[in-house]
């Protein structure tokens, strides 16, 4: 018998952070440990060059021109790079494509850099979560769960996958938000 | 930049047989799945070495998050040992590297054909589920671009007027497996052909499940802590099979889902289906040290 293959890095790494994600997503709140820190191995792990990205962040964008993704305006990406702290950044946020009833899976993955643990108290409540789940959230625009709740419409909607170092935290659509 | 730094290395093999292009694609869409309970979300399906409808979509979620960590349990129809479920675990073993297991307990990612098993899934343990027809509306609505609209507009008339016609020409709902079920109160999904006992396993489960239909090319899931409640009236109440009396003759355990094996004089014996549910109380009996986890069911009835 022939012996199994064995992974390489790269595929480890992808591997162990889709695991995280999907771990995070499914359990909106929790924080999960990624396996290195910052948004590049997400996005190794999920974008290709049958994705349309969008980053506001140079290093990320030269990481998504060697990925093959084609660099979008906002308003067509699936999967957005972007910070969520300024005026400006929510007045983008609020241009991020949010699917349609027919193919929700269109609506973008958005993935930003927070503070998770510390910052505005959160309680959030969905699907994954047992009753409700009370959550810390800083670094982001205060007016951020305000254009969240109009940009998701159940079913419509954008994933946001917040970073913090080698920390995740998600928040599907599915997910209330409300500040305590 | 070179050339040589946009390419990576040769493999003469994939790990977990899929090429990285396939596997981001799943990734993608089981994150949307997980994120819009219960809706079908499209794939490109890729070729697998078994047929279409033999467990392709299983089997492509299950390569994409397989690593040698993982220990795999694949059923088939409840047992570990049919043909389906020994060939795709040796194929999911012989491509990752991961170990296999019979035992529900040990298992990290489970594989099943038309069974939840009966012990009580952690929450460190993925379901994925393989499934025929992902599409609960075809029996009323064959057009599947005009089904995905009634998708759209949550438009479940037609699956209660068939439920009601069902009662009104045979006295009770006649699905048997596949029973239609509103997930997070939006979605009607198919829960695949697991028979009407497994459905309640779903709903506020602690684990998460995926739906995969590698021959339809489409892939759904259920989230933990989500619920999941099968279409029935306020007047006709949901009910599972009747097999809380029943005994299996083989291990003596009561109380479970049975698989039904004829006798040539017309009468029936019964096996428990989770077939190695059935071997751990064999081999409780035989006074070996075997640990069973808790069951969905006790004495026959759903717990809480």
């Amino acid at each position: 018998m022939q012996a199994a293959p064995t992974p390489d890095a790269l595929e480890t790494r992808d591997n162990l952070t889709f695991e995280a994600v999907l771990w995070a997503l499914s359990r909106p709140g929790e924080p999960r440990a990624l396996p290195d820190a910052g948004a590049g191995a997400i996005l190794s792990a999920l974008v290709d060059r049958e994705c349309r990205a969008y980053a506001d962040d140079p290093e990320i964008e030269t990481l998504l021109r060697q990925s093959g993704a084609s660099l979008v305006p906002l308003e067509l990406a699936d999967h957005v790079f972007a910070g969520l702290t300024t005026d400006s950044d929510l007045a983008r946020f609020m241009r991020v494509p949010v699917g349609d009833m027919l193919y929700p899976d269109q609506g973008a993955t958005v993935i930003a850099p927070a503070q998770i643990g510390s910052g505005t108290a959160l309680r959030l409540t969905g699907p994954g979560i047992e009753t409700a789940r009370d959550i810390r959230l800083g670094g982001l625009h205060p007016r951020l769960w305000e254009v969240r709740a109009t940009l998701c419409r159940y079913p419509l909607g954008v994933e946001m996958l917040f970073v913090d170092g080698a920390q995740i935290l998600a928040l599907p659509r599915s997910t209330q938000v409300e500040g305590i | 930049m070179s050339l040589t730094g946009l390419t990576r290395p040769w493999k003469d093999f994939s790990y977990g047989f899929l090429d990285a292009s396939a596997k981001r694609e799943l990734r993608r869409k089981m994150l949307k799945a997980v994120a819009v309970p219960g809706c079908q979300m499209p794939y490109a399906s890729r070729e697998v070495p078994i047929a279409r409808g033999w467990g392709t979509g299983g089997l492509q979620v299950t390569c994409t998050l397989l690593n040698p960590g993982h220990t795999v349990k694949v059923i088939d129809q409840g047992a570990d040992d049919s043909v389906n479920a020994a060939s795709i675990r040796r194929f999911l073993t012989r491509v990752s590297g991961a170990r296999s297991t019979w035992d529900t307990l040990e298992a990290s990612l489970i594989q099943s054909r038309h069974r939840v098993p009966e012990e009580i899934l952690r929450e460190d343990q993925i379901l994925i589920l393989q499934v025929p027809n992902p599409e609960p509306l075809r029996p009323v609505e064959p057009n599947m671009s005009v089904a995905r609209q009634m998708h759209a507009d949550a438009d479940y008339g037609r699956m209660w007027l068939q439920l009601y016609e069902q009662i009104v020409r045979s006295g009770r709902v006649m699905f048997g497996a596949a029973y239609p079920s509103l997930v997070h109160g939006r979605y009607v999904m198919t829960p695949s052909p697991i028979p009407r006992w497994d459905v309640p396993k779903l709903n506020m489960a602690r684990h998460l499940t995926i739906l995969s239909a590698g021959r339809e090319k489409r892939l759904y899931a259920v989230p933990p802590y989500t619920r999941v409640e099968p279409l029935v009236f306020d007047d006709v109440p949901y009910k599972v099979e009747e097999h809380g009396h029943l005994t299996c003759y083989r291990s003596g355990l009561k109380g479970f889902f049975m698989n039904e094996i004829p006798q040539e004089d017309g009468g029936a014996l019964h096996e428990v289906s989770d077939s190695h549910l059935g071997i751990k109380a064999i081999r409780q009996g035989d006074g070996e040290d075997v640990a069973t986890g808790d069951t969905w069911y006790t004495n026959g009835e759903m717990g809480q």
